[in-house]
């Protein structure tokens, strides 16, 4: 299979969760470059002010949902109002420990948002989420 | 009944005769209201809400006191309504009292013995309703706050499992000890997450359901215990912890409560500390003046953002990723000084610290 490598971003505001999504990644050797971010806010501004250079490598957005300051909904809402052309380079899932139904559906009525993943991420979600991209 | 505490009832008749003759019978013992129509009575009643028994005259010219009731009876659904009337009318009492709009009617003309039987039935009929409201409020809350802990349950206790399970997961494909050892860190906080978790719902328990137990508080001996708990953590992260007391006189309070509030005050100051700040301190300030508690608790930490100052004692709500907290601890804080009858005031800088100031009456 020739796989195109993938640039990611992890938001969530556990750090233990962002380390063993990096490690998971690491893991999967399709990983052009890993960020991962507490705050949502931060990747935000990081995703407005830096524009992907190599427009051909996309970016994976791997979202919490519950978080302090700004929550995974507030975050895609923001992210769907950024421009156009720096949207398209990226992908969102969205990952939570959340069983409630109603998230759930709210995560389904983002355009923006490709899939919703339980936690806690493994490397078989992560490899089959790579191939759909 | 003591002047001050005196029910207050409102009589209604087209007859100037009739109501002062009810006034002169009964104004020593209710706060007696008169009106001479029904527009005058819609005002006497916008005035003074707390009206708890009315009695009408179902004869007047512009219109029958069912029909007032009836009027009145959606914005003022709470007083007592009592119909006075002759025999004559009987088939309009019996609809009325059927269609809901009036407790119970007195005949005309009235003794003094009915009308204060009368008083006497509605207002413990207003009480028991007034009670029942009461108890509904409460509960509606109750149930919403129930509503928000099965939601946050599922990501508060879920949430610190779930990543430990992904972290036992990765760990058993990585060799390398000193990934292990980070990982087994980063577990650790998990862990201990889900503990403070589970006991802030145990402090929230204890609040709401039990009842205060108010026995005299020794401050010196509650602060030293706070002492106890915090020096390792205030020796481990370099973090300069005074307190100092003051207590010349006895004072009266719910001990529990009390370490409810010392403990999440100090444990957040201790928390939200600028990790390479070189003189971190947290000060603890006690003293007890003319029945009242003074407590301060001041920290050079992080301070918290004055948009977020009106949130922090709400429920679930964070206000940073920085550290890992519950979104319950001040919540309990508030709950606590609720119950006490005390109060507390923030002051937060971002970069500057915080300080809360907490004021609590002697029981």
């Amino acid at each position: 299979m020739t796989q195109q490598k993938l640039h990611f971003i992890v938001i969530d505001d556990s750090k233990l969760d962002c380390f063993i999504a990096e490690k998971i990644i690491r893991n999967t050797g399709m990983s052009e470059s890993i960020r991962s971010f507490v705050d949502a806010k931060e990747a935000l501004e990081h995703i407005k002010n830096n524009q992907a250079t190599d427009a051909t490598i996309k970016t994976i957005l791997i979202v919490d949902i519950q978080m302090p300051v700004m929550n995974g909904f507030e975050f895609v809402e923001a992210f769907e109002q950024l421009p156009e052309e720096i949207q398209k380079d990226y992908t969102i899932y969205v990952l939570s420990s959340s069983i409630n139904e109603s998230d759930l559906n709210r995560v389904r009525n983002y355009k923006s948002v490709k899939h919703f993943l339980n936690k806690p991420l493994t490397s078989n979600t992560l490899s089959a989420l790579v191939e759909l991209v | 009944m003591s002047k001050q505490e005196r029910i207050k009832i409102l009589y209604v008749d087209d007859e100037i005769n009739n109501l002062h003759g009810f006034k002169a019978s009964f104004r020593l013992d209710y706060n007696v209201f008169i009106a001479n129509n029904t527009v005058e009575a819609a005002d006497i009643l916008n005035n003074h809400p707390d009206i708890r028994v009315i009695f009408c005259d179902q004869r007047m010219p512009d219109k029958t006191g069912v029909e007032f009731f009836g009027e009145i009876r959606g914005q003022h659904p709470h007083p007592v309504r009592m119909l006075l009337t002759g025999y004559t009318d009987i088939e309009s009492v019996i609809d009325a009292i059927n269609m809901g709009h009036i407790f119970r009617y007195i005949k005309k003309p009235w003794t003094d013995a009915d009308i204060r039987s009368a008083v006497d039935e509605g207002n413990k009929f207003y009480l028991a309703n007034s009670m029942l409201a009461i108890k509904n409020e409460e509960l509606q809350k109750a149930y919403n706050e129930l509503d928000k802990f099965a939601y946050s349950v599922t990501h508060d206790m879920r949430g610190p499992l779930l990543s430990i399970l992904g972290a036992v997961d990765v760990a058993q494909n990585i060799d390398d000890i000193g990934e292990i050892r980070e990982m087994l860190g980063l577990m650790e906080l998990s862990v201990k997450k889900l503990d403070n978790f589970i006991q802030n719902i145990h402090d929230y328990y204890n609040l709401k359901r039990g009842d205060l137990q108010i026995t005299d508080i020794d401050f010196n001996k509650v602060i030293t215990d706070q002492e106890d708990i915090y020096r390792i953590t205030a020796k481990m992260n370099n973090i300069d912890f005074k307190t100092d007391v003051q207590q010349n006189e006895p004072f009266r309070c719910d001990e529990m409560s009390m370490k409810v509030i010392l403990n999440n005050l100090l444990s957040n100051a201790f928390k939200y500390q600028k990790k390479n700040n070189s003189d971190k301190f947290v000060h603890l300030n006690v003293s007890i003046d003319k029945g009242l508690a003074h407590i301060q608790v001041k920290d050079n930490g992080i301070g918290i953002h004055e948009n977020h100052i009106g949130e922090i004692f709400n429920m679930f709500f964070r206000a940073t990723s920085e550290e890992v907290g519950s979104g319950f601890g001040l919540y309990n804080v508030k709950d606590a000084l609720l119950k006490l009858n005390g109060e507390i005031k923030v002051d937060s800088v971002i970069d500057g610290g915080t300080t809360f100031s907490v004021t609590i009456p002697s029981k």
